[in-house]
């Protein structure tokens, strides 16, 4: 195992102590060691999302160890709505509709698609996706009403779409209400699947 | 507590029976494990991420995605530490696209007229441990911060994230290096 270390490197490694910092680091290390608590409200949050998952089948635990092959995106799609996700209509090219930056992008296979996050105590959202490289500043969403529902309308190339919600700038929110997938690093995104031929999202 | 002769003793469920409990129908068994696991990391969580906010959504997520994935803890009675995996990939997916849009809410800190709310939790971030810290890879942080805040060993630290002691100890240089690289540019 040594092998892979240079003689000056393996000298010093499992040397590394704390001790070596600098003293005012090494303060700051100490003080990092305080214990963090959470709020209680993590408990009711996350109990609440499990009952939720428990009154239906479809989410149980039970279920995950009866029918493992079954995808998490199917059993998703019967999540309680929170937020609505709907095809406008298939885009023709050069729609005076179109007023996302995205849509000047639209072409012959794209679609309108709406995307709707009830979020009354955001500060700002975006949608941040594969089909805008997962930019948080290309598609904000602006608030409508009083509700604290947000909408974005874009663009999308027929096919199928990865796609995530930022809150306030920092936190990944997945669509509640899509299909998600595993993004493979222990995150969910949502699915969307463009059709233009029957104007339907999944 | 002793009580005369009689010792009485409550005795808390293993994690194993509540896991089996819960996949066989008991859900509110769920909150035990919730409230046992809650914390445990709650410092682990902050210190990766930078903030408490951030810890207590990764820990959130973290225990609602170890419940929907319940089935496939293939050792119950070693909950923790596969909960610790769930949450570590969180803590890293987070942090890796946090870089991914750091220059963005740079730029648009830059040439936005009012203080936004990010550029406010910036400004709380004034430890120069912590700032240090969040110029590092994630594999690099974590391994600083579980050696000399969580003060593990490396052998347990091996065990936790599945990672050879040699590996974790290059890690651990190179942590070094860039710390004092970052330190010396700022002290």
């Amino acid at each position: 195992m040594s092998q892979e270390f240079d003689p000056r490197e393996r000298q010093t490694l499992g040397e590394r102590e704390a001790s070596d910092l600098p003293p005012s680091l090494l303060a700051e290390v100490v003080a990092a060691r305080r214990p963090v608590s959470l709020s209680s409200q993590v408990e009711a949050r996350v109990m609440a999302a499990v009952r939720r998952r428990a009154a239906s089948p479809r989410y149980s635990a039970w279920h995950w160890f009866t029918a493992p092959s079954v995808p998490p995106w199917a059993l998703l799609a019967a999540a309680a709505v929170v937020l609505a996700l709907v095809l406008l209509r298939p885009a023709p090219v050069g729609s005076p509709g179109a007023a996302s930056p995205l849509a000047a992008a639209a072409g012959p296979e794209s679609v309108y698609v709406r995307f709707i996050l009830v979020a009354p105590n955001a500060r700002q959202v975006a949608l941040a996706g594969t089909f805008n490289s997962w930019d948080p500043a290309a598609a904000p969403l602006v608030r409508a009403g009083a509700e604290g529902t947000w909408t974005v309308t874009v663009a999308l190339p027929v096919g199928q779409h990865q796609y995530s919600f930022i809150v306030d700038g920092r936190r990944w929110v997945p669509d509640p209400a899509a299909p998600a997938v595993d993004d493979g690093f222990g995150r969910r995104n949502s699915v969307v699947s463009v059709s233009a031929a029957q104007g339907r999202v999944l | 507590m002793i009580q005369g002769d009689r010792v009485e003793r409550t005795v808390e469920p293993s994690d194993g029976a509540v896991v089996r409990a819960v996949l066989t129908g008991d859900v509110e068994q769920y909150a035990v494990l919730v409230r046992r696991y809650k914390d445990r990391y709650a410092r682990y969580a902050s210190r990766m991420l930078g903030s408490v906010d951030a810890a207590e959504d990764a820990v959130q997520d973290a225990l609602i995605r170890a419940y929907d994935r319940l089935a496939q803890c293939r050792e119950p009675e070693n909950f923790a530490g596969w909960f610790f995996l769930i949450l570590r990939n969180r803590c890293f997916a987070e942090r890796r696209r946090d870089r991914r849009s750091d220059g963005l809410d740079q730029a648009r800190e830059l040439t936005a007229p009012e203080v936004s709310h990010a550029a406010l939790e910036r400004a709380e971030q004034v430890r120069s441990l912590e700032q240090a810290l969040l110029q590092l890879t994630p594999e690099q942080r974590e391994v600083f911060l579980l050696k000399h805040v969580e003060e593990l060993s490396y052998d347990e630290i091996a065990a936790r994230v599945s990672t050879g002691v040699p590996a974790l100890k290059m890690r651990m240089h190179r942590a070094y290096d860039r710390l004092r690289e970052l330190l010396g540019e700022t002290r």
